[in-house]
């Protein structure tokens, strides 16, 4: 019968063609040689890494789009010129004068042409938007500056100004050892004055964070949330020009589609990778994965304005009830260090005494006698959503939490909202306790203090324990004024004492930070303090490769 | 026939502004500001907000309310995203490109693969090969798409390498966003590596559509082979016979026609299928679509997107259906006589 070998053709014929079209993808087209594929964790909050203390934000914007006045070299241990050429300290540390370069410009996109290079104008703008509450764009998306108001850059910088065309100063309140340090983070970066002026006169400040300018190696040319972040090269780079001409984010949120992503080939770089799963998946050499020490800590803070968790006994009896070695090896897979106290080991201050409570369930169930609660308590522990560099799962953290308080007769509940609604809500304080953490963005021990304990960061979304206590503030205070490092080391050390009596927080980890990569991709910097940069990042093409192959 | 195109009309609208009525009940329902849910701005940006509220009639009556919900739904201004701020139904289009795209070509295939297998198994009544076409058509029905997925992206993707696994095409090739629909945009812009981005595209696009296929293909088989079985039954296929006609033409000519006639009345309910199985498909494919921006927006809470995306779907789902009851009536007089006899 030959209709029915017709009705058996035609499906199959069909079939064929679209396998066919399944031939091997095309991996020398120009665009793809000359462009990465980085597949980030979750969107960005906004483009300006002044309003937020996101590391995803922190990632999509400081490194590529911007610059700071200086950088931190992590090999010399030193501040290194970057917009400014020189910098001087006058009248004992409480005036700081930046000579600037004359040489840099800002991105040229369609929406914004500078008609002028990088000034003192651009510097003063910056800085004031943050310090001046009076200034046009200072409530401008938000209006909150969580960094600068947590590390009391913004009580601490009294005045901003330009003294001529290419030199800037700064007053100071008082000398403060850590305000080198604060310049140099990701985010003390540098907007462009021209590009606000022109969005106020078209009456759309908003733009400012959505759709950057800044002097950046990379110039931003489209978001697409949950899909896209676009950026190509910024030819006029002041330093040499990105490797690369096209720089894609691939909005990936779940870890387990990332590593899939990064098998065939469609992720470049990945953030967070689930280290264990990849090392069994990747049978041949296509993907390397490195970690760096990451200045971190993983933390559980309680909110201690609310009860019971205002009752140092309750505090003390949760942190006694917790077996946090076993979190380290199921939560991290053994590549995290017990932490001892707040600072990590990476940090100069770090004293080696433990000031962390030992796993004694008896213990914690006196202690809670002792508070009033022998029959135990119900509350809320809240688990991020997503991984960080100091927790690849909270979730499962916040598990065992639950399984470990269980034993102590306290009933924990784990709650989760998604990344952006959770910090949101965090930053109300609706929340009984929470498993978070903290990355240091400078080298200066003051940047685990302030930010995350001190009355300053009471407001801004950072102090999650709701703790402000005038002796603590004292100590970290005192540290910051004195010059010289062992007597700041001493306080430090004190400090770490009073937060050991008082528990606002249980410390849990410090953790590696790693990256996966496809093995052709080199030059992706993960900086100890901040976010990725792929200013030197490029990729081996196959004929290079073959050709450094043959030179071995 | 224009009376039965006029009544079908009256009814797709009369089930759309029932649709709207749903929605604009939604924002009283969903927690939180009723006009904040509808618009998306919050009562923190004041200015804005009070704008709205007389914009939209919060200082009078809920009917007034209604009234100005529905003179701005139907101007296209659907509010703004909670979580981006950015315009709805801006957003909209193209994602409903790339959804479109996907479900057209998913039913393209499943007709190019359901309808004749269909056909074959019935020309082999019985025999082996009805048995292994019909089993194999009833295992793949019972297969759950998101399952199905997963398998296929560990097999072809994972293991084999064959093809990439999440949205529509290398992001690399800067494809500007005009359509949505991956195919028509690259075709329309002014990119130098059109056939290394078309190449690439197709790539993508063949496993989504393949697993968004399976089902309605298996569907297709049935309704195929057993309407094409009733029709052979037919008298005038036996005087076809007893008049010498050959097999082929018979088939071809008389009996084809008129089989197909019930699995054109079923292509309606088959799209809502589709539909649904495209949301799980696109969140699984991280295809820029309607599905996984509504799948999104429920995480997040993000009122306003909601109701696009709900309204978009089920809006969707209605045209189709009304078109191909119209087709259906147009293309098939009999069944016309049958729907006027009824009256």
């Amino acid at each position: 019968m030959r209709f029915s070998q017709i009705a058996i053709v035609v499906p199959f014929a069909t079939l064929s063609a679209l396998l066919s079209g399944c031939s091997p993808a095309v991996h020398d087209a120009a665009p793809l040689q000359e462009g990465i594929v980085y597949c980030s964790e979750g969107n960005p909050e906004s483009f300006n890494p002044q309003l937020g203390t996101s590391g995803t934000t922190i990632d999509a914007s400081s490194a590529q789009l911007y610059d700071r006045l200086i950088d931190y070299d992590e090999t010399q241990q030193a501040f290194v010129p970057a917009l400014a050429t020189a910098w001087q300290a006058l009248d004992k540390g409480k005036r700081y004068r930046f000579s600037l370069r004359d040489d840099v410009q800002f991105h040229s996109t369609p929406w914004f042409t500078p008609t002028r290079s990088f000034n003192a104008d651009d510097v003063v703008f910056s800085f004031r938007r943050w310090l001046h509450e009076d200034h046009p764009y200072h409530n401008v998306n938000g209006g909150s500056y969580p960094f600068f108001t947590a590390s009391g850059l913004n009580k601490l910088i009294t005045q901003v100004r330009a003294i001529d065309s290419h030199t800037v100063e700064f007053e100071l309140a008082r000398s403060d050892s850590s305000f080198l340090a604060n310049l140099a983070t990701d985010f003390a970066i540098i907007l462009s004055a021209e590009y606000g002026a022109e969005l106020l006169a078209r009456g759309t400040p908003a733009q400012l964070d959505k759709r950057p300018i800044g002097t950046g190696p990379f110039v931003f040319e489209d978001f697409r949330k949950d899909l896209i972040i676009r950026y190509r090269s910024h030819d006029n780079y002041w330093r040499e020009p990105a490797a690369i001409k096209q720089l894609v984010y691939s909005i990936t949120q779940s870890a387990n589609k990332r590593m899939l992503k990064l098998l065939t080939g469609e992720c470049d770089v990945i953030p967070y990778p689930l280290v264990e799963e990849l090392a069994l998946l990747d049978t041949g050499d296509e993907i390397k994965i490195t970690s760096t020490v990451n200045p971190n800590i993983a933390f559980w803070a309680f909110n201690t304005e609310r009860p019971p968790f205002d009752n140092v006994k309750v505090r003390r009896a949760l942190a006694h009830a917790v077996n946090r070695q076993a979190i380290i090896q199921t939560v991290y897979n053994g590549n995290a260090r017990l932490a001892t106290g707040i600072l990590p080991e990476t940090s100069w201050a770090y004293s080696p005494v433990d000031l962390t409570y030992g796993y004694n369930p008896e213990r914690a169930r006196e202690l809670l006698a002792e508070a009033g609660f022998p029959e135990g308590f119900s509350f809320d522990i809240w688990a991020m959503p997503v991984q960080r560099a100091y927790n690849p799962n909270a979730q499962k953290m916040a598990e065992l939490i639950q399984a470990d308080l269980a034993q102590v007769g306290v009933q924990a509940n784990i709650v989760s909202y998604e990344w952006n609604a959770f910090r949101r809500r965090l930053a109300r304080d609706e929340h009984d306790s929470v498993l978070i953490g903290w990355i240091a963005d400078n080298a200066d021990p003051d940047n685990f203090f302030r930010p995350l304990l001190s009355c300053a960061a009471l407001n801004v979304g950072t102090n999650r324990a709701n703790w402000c206590d005038p002796k603590f503030d004292e100590l970290i205070l005192r540290a910051i004024t004195v010059d010289s490092l062992e007597r700041r080391k001493g306080f430090y050390h004190e400090a770490e004492n009073w937060i050991y009596r008082e528990v606002p927080l249980v410390p849990i980890a410090n953790s590696m930070r790693f990256q996966a990569f496809r093995s052709d991709i080199h030059g992706v910097e993960v900086p100890a303090y901040g976010g990725l940069s792929f200013r030197h990042a490029y990729r081996q093409s196959q004929a290079s490769a073959a050709v450094s192959e043959e030179q071995q | 026939m224009i009376r039965y195109t006029l009544r079908r009309l009256i009814l797709l609208f009369v089930t759309l502004w029932l649709l709207t009525v749903f929605l604009f009940a939604l924002n009283y329902f969903f927690p939180g500001d009723a006009l904040t849910n509808m618009t998306g701005v919050r009562a923190s940006d004041a200015l804005a907000y009070q704008r709205l509220v007389s914009e939209r009639g919060f200082d009078s009556s809920l009917f007034s309310q209604y009234l100005a919900f529905l003179g701005h739904f139907i101007s296209g201004d659907w509010g703004q995203s909670l979580s981006t701020q950015r315009d709805v139904f801006t957003d909209l289009l193209p994602l409903l490109g790339a959804t479109l795209e996907l479900s057209v070509l998913a039913m393209a295939l499943a007709m190019a693969i359901g309808a004749p297998l269909g056909l074959y198994a019935a020309g082999q009544q019985r025999g082996s090969m009805d048995r292994v076409v019909m089993g194999l058509s009833l295992s793949a029905y019972s297969i759950p798409v998101f399952w199905l997925a997963q398998l296929f992206i560990l097999f072809f993707a994972v293991k084999l390498g064959w093809t990439p696994i999440s949205s529509q095409v290398n992001p690399l090739f800067d494809i500007d966003v005009q359509s949505g629909s991956i195919l028509l945009d690259i075709l329309l812009s002014n990119s130098p590596y059109k056939g290394a981005a078309l190449a690439d595209a197709i790539n993508h696009l063949w496993l989504p559509v393949i697993v968004l296929a399976i089902m309605p293909a298996t569907m297709l088989m049935r309704i195929t082979r057993n309407s094409m079985l009733e029709v052979l039954q037919q008298n005038y296929i036996r005087s076809a016979r007893a008049r010498g006609l050959s097999e082929t033409r018979i088939l071809l000519r008389h009996a084809l026609p008129n089989a197909m006639q019930p699995v054109v009345r079923q292509l309606g309910l088959m799209f809502s299928i589709l539909m649904s199985n495209i949301i799980v498909t696109e969140v699984i494919f991280n295809w820029p679509g309607v599905g996984s921006w509504l799948v999104k927006s429920i995480y997040e809470r993000d009122y306003p997107v909601m109701q696009g995306g709900l309204f978009a779907i089920a809006a969707l789902i209605l045209l189709v259906n009304v078109a191909v009851e119209l087709f259906h009536a147009w293309r098939y007089p009999q069944v016309r006589k049958e729907l006027y006899a009824e009256r």
